[in-house]
């Protein structure tokens, strides 16, 4: 299952539809990190920064302490010029900007980064 | 960074975030027909030219923070990425694009980024501000100590109150040309404010039949160390 974390309704769904069958969105980093918690451990996650409630780094810090998320791969998909930030640390392996980025490059880090 | 800067740069990303949504709906789009993938290249290409003018609003802001370094850069590969980026909107508006390049100085001081930006904003505004079937002109020529690139048009003449903040070297806020319909000034008000970080002097030449928007940009002297 591939997790897409993003508050605004119709980008979720533009990122799930170029996934395919195995994604799941949520609205905000609580709900998906609830269904981690309740045992289902995502293959990848596509992730907003900007959220409603906690933002993207916070879960990202989340996602890093626990053994079993540590290693699921992340990328950030945003609006925001993140620069040349190395997020590698955080697990994340490829950051997406929503004004550039084609469903091909989604389909691209599916087939790239899901384990 | 001031409360009026951060306003704007709050703005900006909201703008930025549904047109973002735009264009990723029209490109969801599969399987569409001729007709319809014209209409869905349209729409693609409308989100992507104002996310543009988002971004360079965005920059526009972030001058003051400096960081945009000046270096040696070439004039034709960035006239010709440009070029590369617009030539289908041109195609799809009916406008043929006439380019010249006549200068023998090849390096110029600037930002690569707003250079970009510069050439880009005069020849969006000449590609909206020509009649239909007319063409638009770029333009770069050596001038004594720096190369001019300029853009010229066949539309409506430049307003003379426009034409002399122009020759003032810079426009204030985005102004309204109210000879040029459906004009927010806001491409010329980018590219002013590009041109005069990069110590460049920028201007507007009238013709009866158009308008000339050029940059002057100094003359890299790296070449002559060789």
């Amino acid at each position: 299952m591939i997790f897409v974390i993003d508050d605004d309704e119709i980008m979720a769904e533009c990122i799930a539809g170029a996934i395919g069958k195995n994604a799941k969105i949520f609205s905000n980093a609580i709900e998906a990190m609830n269904e981690i918690s309740a045992g289902e451990l995502p293959d990848m996650i596509f992730l907003d920064i900007l959220l409603d409630g906690p933002d993207g780094f916070t879960l990202l810090n989340e996602l890093i302490s626990y053994d079993d998320t540590a290693k699921i791969p992340i990328v950030i998909v945003t609006s925001l010029d993140l620069g040349d930030k190395d997020l590698s640390v955080y697990g994340v392996k490829k950051v997406l900007l929503k004004d550039e980025m084609t469903p091909n490059d989604i389909k691209n880090c599916v087939s790239e980064y899901a384990k | 960074m001031d409360a009026e800067v951060d306003g704007i740069l709050i703005a900006a990303h909201e703008l930025k975030a549904p047109l973002a949504v735009l264009r990723q709906l029209a490109l969801s789009f599969e399987g569409v027909g001729e007709k319809d993938e014209r209409i869905r290249g349209e729409m693609v290409s409308v989100s992507e030219r104002a996310i543009k003018q988002v971004n360079d609003l965005t920059k526009v802001r972030r001058l003051e923070d400096g960081l945009f370094t000046m270096e040696p850069v070439a004039v034709r590969p960035i006239c010709d990425d440009v070029i590369k980026e617009l030539s289908y909107l041109f195609r799809f508006n009916k406008r043929e694009l006439f380019i010249k390049y006549s200068n023998r100085s090849q390096l110029v001081v600037a930002n690569r980024e707003l250079l970009r930006g510069v050439i880009y904003n005069f020849l969006l505004n000449a590609m909206h501000y020509s009649g239909a079937e007319t063409r638009s002109e770029l333009i770069v020529c050596d001038k004594s100590d720096h190369v001019r690139v300029s853009v010229r048009d066949y539309g409506p003449a430049l307003p003379v109150d426009v034409w002399r903040e122009m020759k003032r070297g810079f426009i204030e806020k985005p102004t309204s040309i109210a000879m040029r319909p459906g004009s927010s000034g806001l491409g010329l008000f980018i590219a002013t404010r590009f041109s005069r970080y990069m110590n460049a002097e920028v201007g507007a030449v009238r013709h009866r039949d158009g308008t000339s928007f050029y940059v002057d940009l100094p003359k890299s002297r790296q070449a002559s160390l060789f």
